[in-house]
């Protein structure tokens, strides 16, 4: 099926919106509904009562060989384990129920958010004090542990001299590890 | 000490004052949406038991208020003023309010999200406003565990607030452009860039008193300040086109304005009733003169004070009791005759 605005592009958005109390349906391409919805979210003159909701699901309820009704269906019943919402509420309302939904919706927000800002991933303020979940992971890990990643990324890299050093490094840790246990056990 | 709206500043013939809004939520509670009645008070408590520190690290002290407490009348001057929002005024839940002396800087407590920080800074400062509310947010992201994710930044109740969690907003005043009809065109232009502009007073396009507000939509994918300099464009462009209109309207119908003027003063002296709709519109008037140098006045007012305290609920609160509409037109043309003072001929 074409895109119902330029006529040319495949559509791949099923795209409803409310125009004077009637349900109009259309089938956009992603460039054309892409500035169709942004158009609608920024008017905030002709669009009074619009809702974000509406136009989430508007947004997402994208169909396609690349997912069947029964793949929209299940997506649908993701739910938020923390306080129960459902991804079908969620695209309904246009609000989360707790920030555990977002990483349960987590997979399928990065689309949403593009149409809604331009960009899907933060790189304003943090808040004071503020350990990364990647970092606080890494300052968990082991000496062993740390110095297994940059071995693999050394073999990756094919710095074969950088990974000689690190895989002996990693020897001579085990060697001591190995000596503080069993000397350990003896005592 | 004088409150946030009697400081003066460059360009407030457009640009009358400016908001930053940062939306934050706890990790450990449920978002409004989900929050049932006995985790929003114990919410509430939490939050508003920061008053103390906020005082002692901002260096001003933190008054606290339970809005949900409050009459009706004195939830809608709140609302007035733009202190706190519709929303905050209508929740049947527990809320509060925790707000500076100065009142420049308040936080509403359980609204759409669970904090919302709010500073106002008269005239076009915008990041005057940002530092201040960015040293409120520090404070409390000190002493409350912050909903805040790697990715998408902080975690808000409606995906529109995701990221920054930045609402920067002006209020401006545009007249001439309103008299013009640009005010769609300028609308659909500056929606281009992820700007929003929208009438503060009444529905859609007829905003009463010629106020608007100016504000971005995106919060996700850019810095703080990229939104506030895009905004900043934004803005500074409007003034120019609002200036320019100014002074071709007055090169082309001096006379007319000039009459008007001098008319919604005469009104605004001496008129023995007055609704709320006519003397914004007479304000509105009055300041577009009092810009152009068409009318000068012995003491120089804010307008935009003005009619935000001749609202409705302002004006029953001022008078302390309940009074009927006629009464209300009655006080409010004797209010505003008061304020009229001389003119310098
Ligand atoms: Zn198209
Ligand atoms: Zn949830």
């Amino acid at each position: 099926m074409l895109c119902d605005i330029c006529g040319k592009r495949e559509a791949k958005i099923y795209y409803t919106e409310i125009v004077n109390g009637k349900k109009k349906e259309q089938h956009l391409c992603e460039e054309c509904a892409a500035e169709h919805t942004s158009f609608r979210l920024k008017d905030p003159f002709s669009s009074r009562e619009f809702s974000l909701g509406g136009l989430l699901s508007g947004i997402l309820d994208s169909y396609g060989p690349a997912a069947t009704k029964e793949e929209e269906k299940e997506k649908e019943k993701i739910v938020c384990k923390n306080c129960g919402t459902t991804y079908e509420e969620f695209l309904e309302k246009g609000q989360f129920g707790c920030a555990g939904c977002y990483q349960a919706f987590g997979r399928l927000l990065g689309k949403t958010f593009k149409n809604l800002h331009g960009g899907d991933s933060h790189t304003g303020k943090k808040p004071v004090g503020y350990v990364s979940e990647t970092n606080r992971i890494v300052n968990e890990l082991s000496k062993i542990d740390k110095l297994s990643i940059q071995l693999q990324q050394a073999i990756e890299q094919e710095e074969f001299e950088e990974a000689a050093k690190l895989r002996d490094q990693i020897r001579e840790l085990r060697k001591n590890e190995e000596h503080r246990v069993t000397s350990g056990e003896e005592a | 000490m004088p409150k946030w709206y009697e400081e003066t500043n460059n360009d407030l013939d457009v640009v009358l004052s400016s908001r930053i809004r940062l939306a934050r939520n706890l990790k450990n509670y449920n978002f409004s949406v989900c929050l049932d009645d006995e985790h929003a008070k114990e919410l509430v408590g939490t939050i508003s038991g920061c008053a103390k520190t906020l005082g002692e690290k901002s260096s001003q002290p933190f008054e606290l208020c339970q809005v949900n407490r409050l009459t009706e009348v004195e939830k809608a001057s709140l609302v007035e003023w733009h202190t706190i929002s519709p929303l905050l005024a209508e929740k049947k839940q527990e809320t509060a309010l925790l707000y500076s002396h100065d009142e420049s800087i308040n936080i509403m407590v359980n609204e759409e999200d669970h904090i919302r920080i709010q500073v106002f800074h008269a005239g076009m400062d915008m990041y005057a406003a940002l530092e201040k509310a960015d040293k409120i947010d520090d404070i409390l992201s000190e002493e409350l565990p912050y909903a805040f994710d790697d990715k998408f930044g902080y975690l808000t109740t409606s995906p529109g607030n995701v990221g920054t969690g930045l609402k920067a907003s002006y209020m401006v005043f545009l007249p001439a452009l309103t008299m013009a009809g640009k005010i769609q065109r300028l609308a659909d232009e500056v929606g281009k860039y992820g700007i929003e502009i929208r009438g503060i007073y009444g529905e859609g396009t007829k905003s009463l008193g010629y106020i608007y507000q100016i504000s971005n939509q995106k919060t996700l994918g850019c810095s703080e300040p990229e939104i506030i300099d895009n905004l900043n464009q934004i803005v500074k462009q409007t003034i120019i086109q609002e200036r320019k209109r100014r002074e071709y309207l007055i090169s082309m119908n001096g006379d007319e304005i000039e009459d008007k003027v001098y008319r919604s003063y005469g009104v605004l002296k001496y008129a023995k009733r007055l609704n709320t709709v006519d003397a914004m519109m007479l304000l509105a008037q009055l300041k577009l003169g009092m810009d152009a140098g068409l009318i000068k006045l012995k003491e120089e007012f804010d307008v935009h004070t003005l009619m935000m305290e001749i609202q409705p609920a302002n004006l029953q609160r001022m008078l302390g009791k309940n009074i009927t509409g006629t009464e209300r037109d009655r006080y409010r043309a004797e209010f505003l005759n008061q304020k009229m003072v001389d003119i310098i001929p």
